[in-house]
């Protein structure tokens, strides 16, 4: 009976090549794919105010393109309209903030999920922003100015018949 | 079909693989280990920071304060364009109680949009900072079921060598008995 020998107890070819391949692979790991993992957090964490302000100024824009697109004398004239835009461009803001922070906080957590090796969503934060909905209080200053641009049109259209009708008395449609 | 590589063979017979410039391996176990210190490092000088970052972040109001930035900006943003407007239109035939009318409109506005924004601010804030509690427990419980995977690997491993060391202690003892009783039995005989 011989003793056993710590040669015989030596990893083999297979299991040295295994070895070998996966540290030439955690190798090319630490030398691409962490600084780009480094980089993917810093970015999650320094463009949270980059993302509220262009969800901000999306749904700025939004209310201006609805509200002021078009503006008239009745709706200048009107009680309602400048404290109408002022809440309408708080409340789609507001909104645009909410819909930034959710998408900063989204990349915040995936990069932190995927550097503890957790399962991480692939929905980036910027594609968080497109999801910015007209607020009611938006749609609400909307529909006042339509009102407003539609007894505009009703008057303007009860004019063009009232001279009609006098055109008509006077014979000037033959 | 896949067509495998014509392998450049050595002289032993093996082929030669020197030029993917894989590392040589002798003892993957510590090179186990010492990749699990590393990568660990890794974590902690790149990752902690941030992480620490985050979950300073359960009771954040930036949504309350900007909300609250905002509002006052956008009653001044308002107030600019009514008063373009109005130069625009030449005053749009309103009376001095008319314009009177419409700043009082305007500032009643005002004082609910703020009071209506910053209460929405508040709940969307709570409900912004619940769900990245919810995320941080997620990936605390993640990474407590991952250290105690890798504590029950270490166990197991010290537990099947314990019991190994064991059987080869006993089987080396029986041996030994062995060889001695045979002895002992051929100086009998």
């Amino acid at each position: 009976m011989s003793k056993p020998k710590a040669s015989q107890f030596e990893a083999g070819e297979s299991e040295k090549a295994n070895a070998s391949i996966a540290l030439a692979q955690n190798n090319y790991f630490d030398e691409v794919y962490m600084p780009k993992q480094k980089e993917m957090t810093e970015a999650a964490f320094r463009d949270e105010k980059t993302l509220m302000d262009t969800a901000e100024g999306r749904a700025n824009a939004d209310t201006f393109i609805a509200l002021t697109e078009n503006p008239n004398r009745n709706a200048v004239a009107a009680v309602n309209t400048q404290a109408d835009l002022a809440s309408a461009l708080s409340d789609m803001s507001l909104q645009g903030t909410t819909q930034g922070i959710i998408g900063a906080r989204s990349d915040q957590t995936n990069a932190i999920k995927s550097a503890n090796k957790l399962q991480a969503d692939t929905q980036t934060g910027l594609s968080q922003i497109a999801k910015i909905e007209n607020t009611e209080t938006l749609n609400m200053a909307k529909a006042n100015l339509d009102t407003s641009l539609g007894y505009m049109k009703g008057l303007t259209n009860i004019g063009k018949g009232l001279a009609y009708r006098k055109g008509l008395n006077e014979g000037k449609y033959g | 079909m896949a067509v495998r590589q014509a392998k450049n063979y050595t002289s032993s017979g093996s082929p030669n693989y020197d030029a993917l410039g894989l590392p040589d391996v002798q003892d993957p176990d510590k090179v186990f280990g010492d990749i699990l210190r590393e990568d660990y490092a890794d974590y902690i000088n790149n990752f902690r920071g941030y992480e620490n970052r985050l979950l300073g972040m359960t009771d954040d109001t930036t949504l309350i304060d900007r909300a609250r930035r905002n509002t006052a900006r956008q009653a001044e943003i308002a107030a600019g364009v009514q008063k373009r407007n109005l130069e625009r239109y030449g005053g749009a035939g309103l009376s001095a109680a008319q314009i009177q009318a419409q700043k009082a409109a305007a500032q009643r506005g005002n004082a609910l949009s703020m009071t209506n924004t910053v209460n929405n601010a508040r709940m969307r804030q709570r409900d912004i900072n619940q769900a990245l509690l919810r995320d941080l427990i997620g990936i605390g419980q993640g990474i407590n079921s991952s250290s105690l995977a890798g504590l029950a690997t270490a166990a197991q491993g010290q537990s099947a060598r314990d019991s190994a060391y064991k059987n080869a202690k006993s089987s080396y003892r029986s041996g030994l008995i062995g060889m001695g009783t045979s002895i002992l039995a051929a100086f009998a005989i």
